[in-house]
């Protein structure tokens, strides 16, 4: 798992996204972070870490390459839109709109 | 788990369950350009939730929600009222 900058970390996801488009799949995991390094301990262990409760860590992989990246409150707005941006663009492969698909979906338990 | 069918009872139900432990929450979005479909997850380890799809459409709204959470969990208040209004 490599820790990377917001920055890098969206153009190595454009990569991945890349790569999957003959094979494979893109996992994109989303997680609440409260910036902690080590194991919590065990208890009677005195804990001297202060959690912080306004960190996001995304992880992304395809096949066996990893990446991740933590983003705070600081850069949510700036990385979002990118991110965004990115998602639409390479989530192509779907089907287009079609008005029937509503009712065909409804009755495919 | 099964499938959620219907966009709205997915998102309401993940947006709780993400309010009662935002710690223990995560989110996986899984795409697959090959099969054309994308397929996302909201899971405390107890309780999973799914929803499935291969329309472009639900793309704009799987990403809406995706994002909402995102901003949640960077928000210092846990319990914003944000989730409230709709």
């Amino acid at each position: 798992m490599v820790l990377l900058e917001n920055d890098s970390f969206l153009t190595e996801l454009t990569r991945l996204f890349q790569k999957c488009r003959t094979s494979g799949s893109v996992v994109i995991t989303l997680k609440k972070y409260d910036g902690r390094t080590k194991p919590a301990p065990r208890k009677g262990h005195s804990e001297t870490f202060e959690p912080a409760d306004n960190k996001c860590l995304i992880r992304a992989s395809e096949g066996k390459k990893k990446i991740s990246t933590v983003i705070s409150t600081k850069e949510v707005i700036k990385f979002q839109m990118a991110y965004s941006n990115l998602l639409r663009a390479h989530m192509d492969g779907l089907k287009k709109k079609d008005k029937k698909s509503k009712s065909k979906k409804t009755k495919a338990t | 788990m099964p499938y959620y069918q219907t966009w709205e009872e997915f998102a309401r139900a993940a947006e709780k369950l993400y309010l009662t432990d935002p710690m223990k929450v995560r989110v996986v979005l899984k795409y697959r350009h090959c099969d054309g479909n994308l397929c996302i997850k909201v899971t405390d380890n107890a309780v999973c939730l799914q929803y499935k799809t291969d329309q472009a459409q639900d793309v704009k709204k799987i990403e809406k929600l995706h994002g909402k959470l995102m901003r949640l969990m960077v928000s210092k208040e846990t319990h914003s009222g944000s989730m409230e209004t709709d």
